[in-house]
């Protein structure tokens, strides 16, 4: 594909620049994403397509022709006109950090939690298996002791497979309000079928790192809407926080591993 | 790998299946082990553990850095001696246990390999613990151990394989995973032959899901509750010693103490007392954070000092703490201080009543120690207490004024709660054991059960008087000898009438014996009648019931005895049917209490003098009630042959062919036996010889005798041997068709006889003395004994089943069911219902051969039309 002049740049992580080109959003990927990834990705938006979960479509996996990415691989999705469910519940409930309106956050909250939960009773069973995924992360991080990678892969190894789509990076920045309403969901990339209480395990501890004040509303909302036990969530956030730091983001890895404790005791 | 190496170490994923193969080789020449040899290294593997207790209590604290070396000892000292006296002289080794007489011998064999996962909390004597038990049972073990002990736990195995092999142990039988990984351990689990999975919930889960039988425990959190009329002393003491012993990693210890509101004050000033610190405020709240990170216990804080923990919390107390205490009030989830701690930090709460401590300690275990252990401290009289929270907490262990810790386990504070270190925490905890895990669950016992016969038996009335004219003198007993003051006398109308009472009477008379009568006893009889009688028997109060009749009345007086004696029993249970009447159901009330039973017969033909059965029909439901208990034996029979000197032609006939089936039945019964065998021919031969002269000449005295003692013969042989499915199909015809008694058993004789006789029956009757089908056999002795002549049984048969038709045919037995006047369409109708009734009849059990439904219909048909009788082989 081709990216035109009129671009713009919505976001630049360290191995991605994701663009707004016309009616299209362009994620492009530096040399350091597999292509693998890249189809992974793809695929796995393609099969949320194929469900009753509102997607950014995708539209084409190619390599960039031309400018200064020449030769990269990119997704292109369709683009939705809207906001994130983040930008517009900061500016409502706290454009000032330090006295955020609760009670106007919790309404997003519950919004962000019901939405979860709809997606989580979709049934995906061709996407990527969590247990493998979960497995595969815990076991890459060297940085854990061998002692407590064992007895963290020991919880995954129990972990029973719903078949509930588990979106995997569920947060508040991934959610868009589109303009006439309707909450779409982007970033697929992290997507597996498995148990939503590790999804859940997974966005709390995201809203820990990065949205604290969001935390406990959503563990609060989170449990009493699915009727689960807050104990079952706690007792995925150690794995699913040596998960995280499979990902190598060094700013995070103080607070992940301050959250990795596991001992499987008598 | 060397070749000598007394146990085999897989150093790498890959080698587990090789070494898992060399271990097998190695168990396969353990197993023919002898008990001699077991035992010698058994010793040797306790005593070398035992020696090493000390440098392995050290090396498990310095590479877990959990707990304390001096504990540590104590744990190992336990796992080495207490099982070693526990097991020294239990027999594990082929056969444990004989019974000859029985016929029942024990063997004890080995599972195999055993994979043993062993905790961080107790890494060496979970070890020694394991090895021992597998050594003692002549498994392998090959343990799994956990990666923060890795070195401790392999040392430990490395000092019992070199003591086992020493002592002449196959090399190979104890080995371990020297860099455990999760792959290497779900291998070693999916390939043992049992796993003893010691560990927390996710390690138990994993080995349950594994697919090998296993024996897991998993996670306590202990309560324990002082009540007001506790030992303060010793409950706060025994807390401390229990909480701080290895501090606090037993996973029996206690997480908790609720104490009673009027004692509060006084516990808690003997807690400070002993050096434990209460935390309040930020205090509280810094340590809990520190303890419990996201719900579960911080792995750092395990096994660590009061005053480390405080430490890390940043809250400073004394260096010698014992315990850190925090008062809450919240026993859910959302305290950090429900939950297990594993570490010298308890919670304690404040109950004001006695059920509110249970209440809460319920709830404490419910979330997170389901299964496991609680704890008590209470005086030793409030049983009440004591049942109440036995029956409340769902805990395998209920320890009683003990520490947990160290009561748990066993032998230490109880003598018969075994010694282990896996302890077993039931279904509640999801787990498939409840007790303390012991060498048994590592043995697979055979029971090699060798065929025995049952125990026979002979039951008759105490008394049986027989001889024209005995009946005046018989009576006189029950004055000069029983004493009786009042007799109760059962009959029927036609008897009444005829003065059969009479000389019974006048003989009460003199002997100054008061007496009643009732003569209503229906010919069939039912529940109604007895009933009226029973009025006006219970009115009387007799200590002496003299029932006299035919079946009828006997049977109708032994139902009014029962009745009279156990007035609260029920019929419906009396009725119940029975496959062992040794092991029936129901227990029948015991006679004799109140009254003495006498039974005269006047007709030759049922027997009821000197059986144990009573059939009583309910003429509201049409229900008829067979009733058998050897209780209902009547004490004294009277066959008086004056009794039976006015017996109407078809009452001789059809009461004669009645005594041949009875004889017939119970000779070729499974049951049968030498004693009823001998009674069962001589009164079917008597039958042959005098039954016709009976009933050609009523007048003739010696047939009268010789039928009236040929019926109570047949009595005597079908109260011990029972009869089969003739008289079960008779019942039937009886009961659907009215065909007299006496006929209705005639009528299908010989059928049965043939159908009997098969040497290819399609199922013989199930009873460990009728080992194979003989009933051919049996039939041709009866007709040999009766005259009949043959080169081969198959020939006697024949000629008998001939004789039979001639005697038959003389007193005047009907062909078939169809000249009985039954009308064939409602005997078509009812054929199918009739034919299962006559299934579950109570006499088919005894039967030689087992009927089926359809076997009974055939022969119902062929009796029917009168259709050749046919053997129906399989």
């Amino acid at each position: 594909m081709k990216l035109s002049d009129s671009k713009t740049e919505l976001a630049r992580r360290h191995n991605k620049v994701v663009y707004q080109d016309g009616n299209r959003v362009v994620k492009v990927f530096n040399d350091q994403k597999p292509a693998s990834d890249v189809f992974n990705e793809a695929l796995n938006t393609a099969r949320i397509m194929g469900t009753d979960i509102k997607v950014s479509e995708v539209l084409e996996v190619s390599r960039i022709e031309g400018g200064e990415w020449n030769g990269s691989w990119a997704i292109a999705n369709s683009y939705i006109p809207g906001r994130t469910l983040r930008d517009i519940a900061s500016e409502v409930s706290y454009p000032d950090k330090n006295n955020p309106d609760l009670d106007k956050l919790q309404e997003f909250t519950e919004k962000m939690v019901d939405l979860q939960i709809s997606v989580q009773n979709v049934k995906a069973p061709l996407l990527n298996r969590q247990k493998d995924k979960l497995a595969r992360m815990v076991n890459s991080v060297k940085a854990i002791d061998p002692s407590t990678r064992y007895d963290l892969e020991l919880r995954v190894d129990g972990l029973h497979n719903i078949g509930a789509v588990c979106h995997g990076d569920f947060v508040p920045s991934n959610i868009i309000v589109a303009d006439d309403g309707e909450l779409y969901i982007c970033d697929w990339a992290h997507v597996t079928s498995g148990d939503p209480v590790v999804d859940a395990a997974q966005t709390y501890l995201l809203l820990k790192l990065r949205h604290p004040i969001w935390a406990e509303s959503y563990l609060e909302l989170y449990t009493r809407k699915a009727d689960v036990a807050k104990q079952k969530i706690h007792y995925w956030v150690p794995v699913v926080a040596a998960a995280e730091l499979a990902r190598g983001r060094k700013r995070d890895e103080d607070f992940l591993m301050a959250q990795v404790n596991a001992g499987d005791f008598q | 790998m060397a070749d000598k190496q007394a146990y085999i170490v897989v150093d790498s994923d890959d080698a587990l299946d090789g070494a898992l193969a060399q271990m097998r080789e190695a168990q396969a020449i353990f197993a023919t082990y002898t008990q001699e040899q077991v035992d010698k290294i058994f010793y040797e593997a306790a005593m070398a553990a035992n020696k090493a207790r000390i440098p392995l209590a050290q090396m498990a604290v310095e590479e877990t850095g959990m707990g304390i070396m001096e504990d540590k000892v104590i744990k190992n000292h336990f796992a080495s001696e207490y099982i070693y006296n526990k097991y020294k002289d239990t027999k594990t080794c082929g056969v444990v246990d004989e019974d000859p007489a029985f016929g029942m011998t024990k063997v004890a064999e080995p599972l195999g390999v055993v994979a043993a996962v062993i905790p961080t909390t107790n890494p060496t004597s979970t070890a020694i613990f394991k090895c021992l038990l597998c050594l003692k049972t002549r498994n392998a073990i090959m343990i799994s151990p956990h990666p923060r002990a890795k070195n401790c736990t392999a040392e430990a195995a490395r000092i019992i394989a070199e003591a086992a092999v020493s002592a002449g142990a196959p090399a190979g039988v104890v080995g371990w995973i020297a860099s455990p990984s999760l792959a290497a351990t779900n291998g070693l689990m999916r390939s043992a032959d049992i796993i003893l999975a010691t560990g927390g919930p996710g390690m138990v889960n994993a080995a349950y899901s594994s697919g090998t039988p296993a024996l897991g425990v998993g996670p306590g959190n202990t309560p324990a509750i002082i009540d007001s009329t506790a030992d303060i002393k010793l409950a706060v003491n025994s807390i401390i010693h229990s909480k701080t012993f290895d501090n606090g990693m037993i996973c029996a210890s206690e997480q908790s103490v609720t104490v009673l509101a009027d004692i509060y004050d006084e516990v808690k000033a003997e807690f400070e007392r002993r050096g434990c610190v209460f935390l309040y405020g930020d205090d509280l709240e810094k340590v809990k954070k520190t303890v419990i990170i996201n719900g579960g216990v911080n792995a750092k804080i395990v096994g660590q000092s009061a005053h480390t923990i405080a430490h890390m919390a940043g809250v400073e107390v004394p260096e010698g703490t014992k315990i850190l205490i925090g008062e809450v009030s919240d026993v859910s989830p959302a305290e950090e201080m429900a939950h297990e701690k594993l570490s010298p930090v308890l919670g304690m709460y404040k109950a004001e009543t006695f059920e509110e401590a249970l209440a809460k300690a319920e709830r404490l275990v419910a979330d997170g120690g389901y299964g496991h252990t609680s704890s008590l401290y209470v005086n030793v009289n409030e049983r009440e207490k004591i049942s109440a929270h036995a029956a409340a907490m769902k805990t395998s262990r209920v320890l009683i004024n003990t520490p947990s810790s160290q009561g748990g386990i066993g032998d230490i504070y109880n003598f018969a709660l075994t010694p282990s270190l896996t302890l077993g925490c039931g279904s509640w905890g999801g787990n498939s054991f409840s007790g303390n895990i012991d060498v048994h669950q590592l043995l697979n016992t055979k029971s090699v059960a060798e065929r025995r016969e049952n125990m026979l038996w002979v039951r008759t009335p105490e008394k049986v008087y027989f001889k024209k004219g005995c009946m005046p003198v018989a009576l006189r007993e029950l004055g000069a000898v029983y004493g009786k003051k009042r007799a109760f006398i059962v009959t029927d109308q036609f008897l009444f009438k005829s003065g059969f009472t009479k000389k019974i009477e006048e003989s009460l008379d003199a002997q100054g014996i008061a007496h009643s009568s009732f003569w209503n006893v229906a010919p069939d009889p039912t529940l109604q009648s007895a009933e009226e009688g029973l009025t006006q028997l219970r009115a009387f109060e007799p200590d002496c019931i003299i029932a006299i009749g035919g079946g009828s009345a006997m049977d109708c007086g032994k139902i009014m005895w029962a009745m009279y004696e156990s007035p609260e029993e029920k019929f419906a249970d009396m009725a119940m049917d029975f496959m062992d009447i040794r092991k029936r159901v129901y227990d029948f009330p015991k006679m004799g209490k109140k009254a003495f039973f006498v039974a005269i017969p006047t007709s030759s033909g049922t027997g009821s003098e000197v059986t144990p059965f009573s059939i009583i029909t309910d003429a509201t439901t049409g229900v008829k009630y067979p009733i058998t208990d050897y209780e209902l034996m009547p004490n004294m029979a009277i066959v008086d042959t004056d009794n039976m000197m006015t017996q109407p032609k078809g009452l001789t006939s059809a009461s004669g062919v009645d005594v041949l089936t009875h004889c017939l039945e119970a000779y070729v019964s499974v049951m049968s036996s030498d004693f009823t065998d001998s009674w069962a021919l001589r009164g079917m031969k008597n039958v042959f010889d005098y039954l016709p002269r009976a009933y050609d000449n009523p007048n003739d005295v010696e047939a009268r005798d010789h039928m009236a003692n040929a019926s109570c013969l047949g009595g005597l042989a079908f109260a011990n041997a029972f009869l089969g499915v003739n008289h079960s199909m008779a019942h039937k015809l009886g009961a659907y068709h009215h065909i007299p008694h006496g006929w209705a058993n005639a009528v299908l004789l010989q059928r049965v006889m043939r159908y009997n006789s098969s040497e290819r029956p399609v199922k013989m009757g199930t009873f460990p003395q009728y080992d194979h089908p003989k009933t051919l056999a049996r039939y041709a002795e009866c007709g040999r004994y009766c005259g009949c002549e043959g080169k081969t049984d198959e020939e006697v048969f024949e000629n008998f089943l001939k004789k039979i038709a001639e005697l038959f045919d003389h007193v005047g037995v009907k062909h078939t069911i169809a000249e009985y006047g039954v009308d064939e369409k409602y005997f078509l109708d009812t054929l199918d219902e009739m034919s299962l009734n006559a299934f579950n009849d109570q006499c088919t059990g005894a039967n030689p051969r087992y009927p089926l439904v359809s076997e009974i219909r055939e022969l119902y048909l062929d009796a029917y039309y009168g259709r050749p009788a046919s053997s129906y082989d399989a």
